[in-house]
């Protein structure tokens, strides 16, 4: 055992002192460090000298420093400032972390908190609502209940209560699809444009790819809408070596959403504070297209109007085959299948999406991206106890922090 | 032979199967509801003094047909009194009418005899044996649109040469083999004109000094399977074309040994024999499917960009004086027809222009229409697409662009010299696209200017009444891609420029806009050999895109034998061929999973095997490029293709030992506003807390790692930990929850702090550092700064309360706090 630097503590937890009796001094300070680090960068915050000495005791008496690291996530900080500040970004287009609290945050931190399947934040009827005095309730058509919560410092650990999508903003349960059919998530997403956003900021989240990594010019161009040009600033070759590679296989996963759209009053509101998300469900005709299909699919649809035509929401994954093959798709899924809920279960399911979230989590408990072969190994651990574990992400943090807690 | 016939109204119209059977039948179809003669003035007109004509169709033919072309520098000198057919015979229009029905196809004007003569250089009054004959197939579809009641046209299927998917050379990427064979001759003979750097510079640019412009050009003139038949060799062998010894047949010759040693470097690209495939063609093999049916009556001038090269854009409307365009500056002829500004100008004289002031002041209102592809959203001025006009501020009228909008400038009474104030589309609608489009903009002194683009009205309105064009100026000069003093200039493609001295109505507009722009060609792909049933097709209707692709639109399958019926046949996975092989992008068809049936077959003739349409790259020209189709599954025939599994890539190298992240880092600012809460019990929700956390907190850290920490955070932090800490202190109960063993507030500095200073530090390192961890600071170290701190503040003025706010907020703000 190495030997190190050992501080006489001049106060603190007695409980930590009765541990110094019984362990070598150095054994001890190591701990400590450990416990604080672990404790730093899961909650956020230093833990109070009791909560330090009891996940020393986890790792130098118990030698269970993941049980130590759980301790830490009860802290009250790791869901209001760890994963919030985690999920922030996930939100807006700008992936900028200064938003307030809002829907799409709010069932990140309760799918993690209870430990829910995380893969549920892509395509489960889930929501999770704050309640306490001056709190406004739930609205689709504004933030006020999340903000709320936010100003108050609640406890968003105590605060959140597990609810449905369908019961409180009107889709039905078959068109929820997770955090991306949050208000939040509609509001940066489906607002104008043609709803790729949702899919493109949905890959760049959740599956760590932005378009130029899939990008793959080989897949047919069949569901390419007719917005894209294929001859942009009058050169078919841009559009036959890059915007072919990206559209062939966003395009009829894109399809997924067509019968969304976030709805605002442009005038009044030219920002959208208060706009709410549409979904045409069955018998709901959109007057331009005179189908369920909103009419931003069929923008520009001049640009070239012998392309794709949405006739639905059917999609299809045509990233099966080809490069994309390495993001793991689930053989258990079809690949194809209506709506977004679908759509978002295939994402979930790829090897690409577990993958991703235990960068992130590892990035954000490491302060780093992984360095070295050590860290790509104990990334594959970490993926696989994610898919054996349930996908509870709480243990990916636990265990993010272990692996850098130091020795 | 089996031939089937169709009415083609459009282009994304329906084919509708009319005739079962050869021959042609008269269609109206969404032409043209000509109803007045196009405007011409045509020089030295013989005055007829013969028998009038005998019919309105005579009388049709001598308006649009006679009068054009007799004059003796038309045809009237020769096919007037000495040669046959004497179809400008001014004796009698009668019999100068039936001749003409000898050399006219009405039906389909562009195969006329005459239109194929003049075509073929028989005595052009142009420099430009295309232009001749698409001024003399202009007059033609006009006569046509009298006689048929509009110009759609029908459309007959004919067999076309049958052969097998060749193997073929294709032109590798790497140019060095071309730079050792053909390359020397082109910089050694050409260089004076075909590169971008010559004093006139020539298009294409094969002599370019850069080798890859060189070689991209080259490509279109150089035929590798048959290099005696390369454009190259025929230019200088048959058309003795700048031949640079003398003896042209020379220098063919060395031509063509130096594409024959290019070829002979090539491999030959073979079909692989597991493919299901079709029949073979190229482009020259497809039937020409152009519509027609374009509303031209009052057109006055019209641009097609046909000719490809040289530096003229020829006025085919036929009206005369041509107002023939002189190109300049930087611009590329492109394939498909067009011509692509990136910094020219094709101008007009002033002497000629002045057909525009008297054709369009006559009348006092017209219309520009042009098939465009701005190059960007980006550039404004407006860059001038075109304009009528005698500077940057003086014009008759101007259709531009600024950003994503369109820019209509006219001069008239109630605007000023340069057209102002001008209409302009909206730019949130974002009616400017850059990629193909047809904008169309009107005057009349009704509704003013209206803009219309891909023929549907913008719904911008004219933002002042209209009025009269009486201060049009006819010394001003008509120019496209620029302003006529070569500044504005606009980058973009113009496909197709008219300008017609009436207001086109939203239906002929859209006419327009259906017909499209370029020729366009059916692509009979012979299947019988899978199907069992002979003539049996798939046609593509295929167009070249722009100077980089080809279009392969809306397949059908047709038998020509109209008796034969298909029975059932499956059919999938279909994907285009391209000398030899299949194209790797693009393959917008190979989904494809239909069955033909009788049923589907039987109601309409053909059966429709999508409505999409995908563009493919070109390679070796419209001339020389051979397609053909393969099917994974064809009637009982299969190729399953399945597509090897890609490897994963290798993991990225370690980062180097000392290039790696630390392994501390610091909190981000929310952390930091949470820490400052935990370690001094101040709820972040206080107000005076948030409200300064509300100030600074965009001004802290958001990245958590250490290297990227700077100075004007650390003053952020400082701002947040003062107001925690004097919150702290203020609140009583707080503060004698944090310093249980202070009871000096109220005491004088020298008091409070005169003796032991355990009292106030023990507390600030217990919270704010903690006890007997090695990583963060060395409590003696923080106690002995604290008390300095304390010495120091308590030997000035400050009073108590300041110096325990000060000693806390230098541990608070401190690495202590933020270093994790």
């Amino acid at each position: 055992m190495k030997l190190r630097r050992f501080r006489v503590r001049s106060g603190g937890a007695s409980a930590l002192l009765i541990a110094g009796l019984l362990l070598s001094a150095a054994a001890a300070a190591d701990s400590l460090d450990q416990a604080k680090r672990l404790h730093d960068r899961i909650a956020g915050v230093p833990p109070d000298p009791t909560t330090l000495a009891n996940m020393a005791d986890e790792i130098q008496l118990n030698n269970d420093p993941l049980a130590a690291a759980l301790i830490a996530t009860d802290a009250p900080a790791f869901y209001s400032v760890t994963l919030k500040n985690f999920a922030a970004p996930w939100t807006n287009r700008d992936r900028s972390v200064f938003v307030p609290l809002n829907d799409y945050i709010a069932t990140v931190i309760g799918i993690v908190r209870d430990e829910v399947d995380f893969r549920e934040i892509l395509h489960g009827d889930i929501l999770y609502v704050g309640s306490g005095g001056g709190v406004p309730p739930y609205s689709i058509s504004n933030n006020d209940h999340y903000e709320a919560l936010e100003s108050q410092g609640a406890d968003l650990r105590a605060a959140l209560t597990r609810t449905t999508q369908s019961s409180l903003t009107g889709l039905p349960a078959n068109a929820t699809a997770g955090v991306m059919t949050t208000r939040a998530a509609a509001k940066a997403f489906f607002i104008d444009g043609t709803n790729r956003a949702m899919f493109r900021f949905t890959m760049l989240n959740h599956l760590c790819n932005d378009m130029e990594q899939v990008l793959d010019i080989t897949r047919p161009p069949d569901r390419i809408r007719q917005d894209v040009s294929r001859s942009p600033g009058g050169d078919s070759r841009v559009f036959l070596n890059n915007c072919i590679g990206c559209h062939s296989g966003m395009d009829p996963l894109a399809q997924a959403f067509a019968y969304y759209d976030y709805e605002y009053d442009v005038m009044s509101d030219p920002d959208g504070e208060f706009g709410a998300i549409n979904y045409n469900a069955v018998g709901e005709v959109d007057p331009d297209t005179g189908t369920r299909v909103e009419s931003k699919y069929f923008n520009n649809a001049l640009n070239f109007e012998h392309g794709f035509q949405t006739p639905d929401d059917s999609w299809d994954n045509y990233w099966r085959a080809g490069q994309n093959v390495l993001l793991g798709w689930d053989a258990s899924l079809p690949g194809s299948g209506t709506g977004a809920k679908s759509m978002g279960e295939e994402l979930a399911h790829s090897d690409a999406f577990a993958q991703c979230q235990v960068k992130k989590v590892f990035r954000n408990v490491c302060l780093r991206s992984p360095e070295t072969d050590a860290d790509r190994a104990q990334i594959d651990v970490m993926v696989s106890s994610l898919e054996t574990t349930g996908y509870n992400l709480k243990q990916t943090f636990a265990e993010s922090a272990v692996y850098c807690m130091g020795n | 032979m089996n031939t089937r016939s169709f009415l083609r109204s459009g282009s994304r119209g329906l084919l509708a199967l009319l005739v079962l059977a050869t021959g042609y039948g008269c269609g109206g179809g969404s032409g043209a509801a000509t109803v007045s003669n196009p405007l011409t003035t045509p020089p030295e007109v013989s005055n007829y003094s013969g028998p009038p004509p005998a019919t309105a169709d005579v009388q049709s033919f001598k308006l649009n047909v006679w009068d054009n072309l007799v004059p003796n520098n038309r045809c009237g000198s020769c096919h007037n009194d000495s040669q046959t057919p004497r179809f400008v015979r001014s004796d009698d229009v009668n019999l100068a009418y039936e001749a003409a029905n000898t050399v006219v196809e009405l039906t389909d004007p562009a195969m006329s005899i005459m239109v194929g003569k003049v075509r073929g250089g028989h005595n052009c009054w142009l420099a430009s044996d295309d232009a001749c004959a698409d001024i003399i197939q202009s007059y033609i579809e006009n006569w046509a649109g009298d006689t048929l009641g509009g110009v759609a046209k029908e459309i007959q299927l004919i067999a076309p040469p049958q052969q097998m998917p060749g193997s073929s050379k294709n032109f590798p990427d790497d140019p060095s083999d071309f730079a050792a064979t053909v390359y020397p001759l082109l910089t050694s003979f050409c260089v004076d004109c075909h590169t971008d750097t010559a004093v006139v510079p020539q298009s294409p640019y094969f002599a370019s000094a850069d080798l890859d412009t060189a070689y991209d050009a080259a490509k279109a003139k150089i035929d590798l399977d048959a290099p005696e038949n390369s454009r190259f060799v025929v230019r200088l062998g048959e058309e003795f074309h700048n031949c640079w010894s003398g003896n042209c047949a020379s220098d063919a010759d060395d031509m063509e040994q130096a594409i024959v040693d290019l070829s002979g470097l090539i491999p030959v690209t073979e079909v692989d024999p597991d493919l299901v495939t079709s029949m073979a063609l190229g482009l020259p093999d497809g039937i020409v499917s152009s519509a027609g049916g374009r509303h031209e009556t009052n057109v006055i001038a019209l641009y097609e960009f046909k000719t490809g090269t040289g530096s003229q854009a020829y006025d085919t409307s036929g009206v005369e004086p041509a107002l023939n365009l002189t190109l300049s500056g930087g611009y590329d002829w492109v394939g498909g027809w067009g011509v692509a500004f990136t910094a020219g100008k094709a101008q007009g004289s002033t002497t000629a222009s002045t057909k525009l002031y008297d054709l369009i002041t006559a009348t006092g209102e017209f219309s520009i229409e042009a098939w465009v592809v701005p190059a960007n959203v980006t550039q404004d001025g407006p860059a001038r697409i075109v304009s009528y006009s005698g500077g940057s501020m003086a014009r008759n009228f101007m259709l531009g662009q600024t950003l994503y909008q369109y820019d209509a400038y006219l001069r008239s009474d109630a605007t000023d010299q340069n057209g102002e104030p001008a209409l302009s589309t909206n730019p949130d609608d974002e009616d400017l696209q850059a990629t193909l489009q047809h904008v169309v903009m009107t005057y009349d002194p009704v509704e003013g200017r209206r803009i219309y683009v891909n023929g549907q009205f913008t719904e911008d309105l004219d933002p002042i009444p209209p009025d009269l064009l009486s201060e049009w100026d006819n010394t001003f000069a008509f120019a496209v891609g620029s302003e006529v003093d070569n500044q504005n200039r606009w980058a973009g493609t113009m496909r197709l420029l008219a300008v017609h001295n009436r207001v086109l109505t939203d239906e002929q507009i859209l006419q327009n806009f259906e017909v499209g722009v370029g020729e366009k060609y059916y692509l009979l792909f012979n299947v019988s050999a899978h199907v069992g049933i002979d003539d049996a097709y798939v046609v593509f209707e295929v167009s070249q895109f722009d100077s980089y692709s080809y279009l392969f639109d809306e397949p059908f399958f047709v038998i020509l034998d109209s008796s034969a019926s298909p029975g059932s046949i499956p059919m999938a996975g279909m994907r285009i061929g391209l000398n030899g092989r299949e194209v790797a992008v693009g393959q917008a068809f190979r989904n494809l999973d239909v069955t033909i049936t009788d049923a589907e077959y039987d109601t309409s003739g053909i059966q429709v095997l999508s409505t999409l349409g995908t563009v493919v790259p070109l390679e070796k020209g419209p001339d020389e490029d051979e397609f053909f189709l393969t099917f994974e599954r064809l009637g009982s025939a299969t190729n399953v293709v399945v597509e090897a599994t890609p490897a994963p890539p290798p993991p990225p190298a370690e980062v180097p030992i000392d290039e790696r992240t630390a392994p501390h880092g610091i909190r981000d600012f929310a952390e930091i506003n949470a820490t400052m809460s935990t370690m001094t019990g101040v709820p972040t929700s206080n107000s005076q807390v948030a409200s300064t956390y509300d100030l600074v907190y965009q001004a802290m850290p958001v990245q958590t790692g250490i290297g990227g920490f700077i100075s004007s955070q650390q003053m952020g932090i400082t701002q947040l930990a003062i107001k925690y800490c004097s919150v702290l202190v203020d609140d009583t109960g707080l503060r004698a929850s944090f310093w249980p063993s202070f009871t000096d507030w109220n005491a004088s500095p020298g008091a409070a702090f005169g003796g032991d200073r355990s009292a106030v530090i023990d507390p600030i390192i217990d919270n704010f550092v903690g006890r007997g961890i090695a990583t963060q600071p060395g409590e003696g170290a923080v106690a002995t700064e604290i008390d300095d701190l304390i010495s120091r503040l308590a030997s000035g003025s400050s009073n108590t309360e300041d110096i325990m706010k000060a000693s806390c907020a230098a541990a608070l703000g401190s690495a202590a706090m933020l270093v994790q």
